[in-house]
C-alpha cells in the first residue's frame, strides 16, 4: 500500500514490516477424495455393476450425476471409485489400449485380459498412483458372470462380489450375509446356492445403495446399475424393469443394459 | 491411536413387536492383540432394562458400578423402579458431569417402558461420550463396528418383528458387522427383552 507508506514519518520502520524472515513451507496436494460408492456382483451367466452417480468434495455436492460405472466392450464393464479426475482419466486410457487391442486383433480383449492389463496400468504408477479403487465386472471366456476387484496400485483377484468406495464398510457385511451366506447355517440335508438369479442380485443391489443413501452423506442422487449377460443367457427377468435401456454395440452375443434409478438426494 | 478403539467392541439394540433386543460381541482387546473372548458389555439395570456399554474397558467397570449406585438410590428415594427413559437421561446426565474429561463410553439402553394402561412399550436409546441422547424408533448402534453395524441393520431390520424374528435379526446384523471388524468379535450375547420373560443367548462365532 504505497499511500500508506508515504503517511510514514521518514526515518521510522513501518511497523508492519519484519526484520527476519523464517522458513515457509508450500504443497501442492494432487490428490482428493470424491466420494460415492461402487458395486458388483457375479452370477452364473450375468454380471451386475452399480454405482451412485453423486460426486462430493468434503461437505459440498458438486454434481447429483457424475456416472462411475463405464462400458468398456460388451462383455466388460468398468467401475471407479476415489478421485474422480484419476478415474475418469484411468477409463480413458483404458478404452484406448482396448481399442489398440481391437486394432490389432480384430475382436474384443477378453475379461481376464482387461484384469491383468488394469493391474500392470495401475502398478506402473505405483510411486504416483491413480487414486482409485477399481472393480472389473463382466463375462468370462468361458460365458461365465465374473468380477475382478483392484486396490489403487493394482493388486487384484476375482470375486462372486465386492463394495468399494464411501460406503464400502456399511455395504460389503451385508453382502457377505446376503450372497456368501455367511453367519447362516443351511436347513439339514439342503446347501446354500452358489449363485443367485438375476432378479435376486438386483433387488440385493438396490437394497445395498438405499440403505448406504439413508446412513451415508456421501452416497445418494442417483443409481446407475450395469447388466452384462452372456451369450444365450435369457433376458426374462430384465423384462418389465423400469428405465431400462440396451447398450449393446456388437453382435458376439453378450448383452450389456443400463438400469436407471433415483436415490434420495438429502 | 484412539482410545475409542483401544479395546475394541460393539452394541447394536432394535426394537420390536412388544420386545426390544440388545446384543453385543465378547471381545477384550488390547488394540490388535486379543485378550479375552468372555468380556461382558451388557448389563442388566432392572428386569425390563438393559445397559451396553462399548468403549474402554476400564470405563466399562467403573460405569457399570456407578449406574448400580445411581439406579439403588433411585429406587430407595422413589420407592419404585426406573423407567427406561429415566435412565436414559440418568445415563446422558452423569456422562455430562464429565464433559471435559469423559468416560470413553457410547451406552446403549434397550428395555420396556410401562404404558399407564399397564401395556410394554419397546424403548431403545443410545449416546455419545458426553451423554447426548439419540432416542431411535428403528436400532442403535455404538463401538468400533458401528458402520458395519449401521449398514447390516439398515437392510436387514423390518418394523414389528416378533421376538424370535427380532432374534435372528439382530444376531445375523451383529455376527457379520463384527466379522468385518478387526477389533470386534470373538463370540456374541443376545438378550430379547419380551413382557414375560427374557431370552439369553450365547452366540458362537468366527475367533479369527
Amino acid at each position: 500500500m504505497p499511500a500508506m507508506l508515504s503517511t510514514q514519518p521518514h526515518g521510522l520502520p513501518h511497523p508492519h514490516m519484519q526484520t527476519e524472515q523464517g522458513p515457509q513451507q508450500r504443497q501442492f496436494n494432487p490428490y482428493t477424495e470424491n466420494g460415492g460408492t461402487i458395486l458388483a456382483i457375479a452370477g452364473k451367466d450375468f454380471s451386475v455393476i452399480a454405482g451412485d452417480t453423486r460426486q462430493s468434495e468434503g461437505y459440498s455436492i458438486q454434481t447429483r450425476y457424475a456416472p462411475k460405472v463405464f462400458r468398456l466392450t460388451d462383455r466388460a464393464v468398468l467401475a471407479v471409485n476415489g478421485f474422480a479426475a484419476d478415474g475418469n482419466m484411468f477409463v480413458k486410457k483404458v478404452r484406448q489400449r482396448l481399442e489398440w487391442y481391437r486394432h490389432a486383433h480384430a475382436k474384443d480383449m477378453p475379461l481376464r485380459a482387461i484384469a491383468r492389463l488394469i493391474q500392470t496400468m495401475l502398478y506402473a504408477r505405483r510411486f504416483f498412483p491413480y487414486y482409485v479403487y477399481n472393480i472389473l465386472g463382466g463375462i468370462e471366456e468361458d460365458g461365465s458372470g465374473a468380477v475382478y476387484s483392484f486396490d489403487p496400485v493394482g493388486s487384484y483377484e476375482r470375486e462372486a462380489c465386492r463394495a468399494a468406495g464411501a460406503a464400502q464398510s456399511l455395504v460389503q457385511p451385508f453382502l457377505d450375509n446376503q450372497i456368501y451366506f455367511k453367519n447362516q447355517t443351511p436347513a439339514p440335508g439342503t446347501s446354500h446356492p452358489t449363485h443367485l438369479p438375476l432378479p435376486t442380485v438386483l433387488k440385493l443391489v438396490i437394497d445395498s445403495f438405499t440403505g448406504a443413501t439413508e446412513r451415508h452423506i456421501e452416497v445418494g442422487d442417483g443409481l446407475e446399475i450395469y447388466v452384462v449377460l452372456a451369450k444365450g443367457a435369457s433376458t426374462q427377468a430384465l423384462e418389465g424393469i423400469r428405465g431400462i435401456q440396451e447398450t449393446t454395440v456388437t453382435n458376439d452375443g453378450e448383452r450389456v443394459f443400463i438400469i436407471q434409478r433415483e436415490l434420495k438426494k438429502d | 491411536m484412539s482410545i475409542m478403539e483401544y479395546n475394541g467392541g460393539s452394541v447394536i439394540a432394535m426394537v420390536g413387536k412388544e420386545c426390544v433386543a440388545i446384543a453385543s460381541d465378547l471381545r477384550l482387546g488390547n488394540q490388535a492383540l486379543g485378550i479375552s473372548s468372555n468380556f461382558q458389555k451388557i448389563f442388566p439395570v432392572t428386569d425390563r432394562i438393559y445397559l451396553g456399554l462399548p468403549g474402554l474397558a476400564t470405563d466399562v467397570t467403573t460405569l457399570q458400578e456407578l449406574f448400580r449406585f445411581r439406579v439403588n438410590m433411585y429406587t430407595i428415594k422413589e420407592e419404585r423402579e426406573i423407567q427406561p427413559e429415566t435412565f436414559a437421561h440418568l445415563v446422558s446426565s452423569t456422562l455430562y458431569e464429565r464433559r471435559f474429561g469423559p468416560y470413553f463410553i457410547e451406552p446403549v439402553i434397550a428395555g420396556l417402558s410401562q404404558t399407564p394402561s399397564g401395556g410394554f412399550k419397546p424403548f431403545i436409546a443410545a449416546t455419545d461420550l458426553i451423554g447426548c441422547l439419540n432416542f431411535a424408533k428403528d436400532f442403535v448402534v455404538a463401538g468400533t463396528a458401528s458402520s458395519k453395524l449401521f449398514g447390516v441393520a439398515e437392510g436387514l431390520w423390518e418394523p414389528d418383528l416378533e421376538p424370535e424374528d427380532l432374534f435372528e435379526t439382530i444376531s445375523q446384523t451383529l455376527m457379520n458387522a463384527v466379522d468385518r471388524d478387526a477389533y470386534s468379535g470373538w463370540g456374541c450375547v443376545v438378550h430379547v427383552i419380551t413382557k414375560d420373560k427374557i431370552i439369553t443367548r450365547t452366540l458362537k462365532g468366527r475367533m479369527d
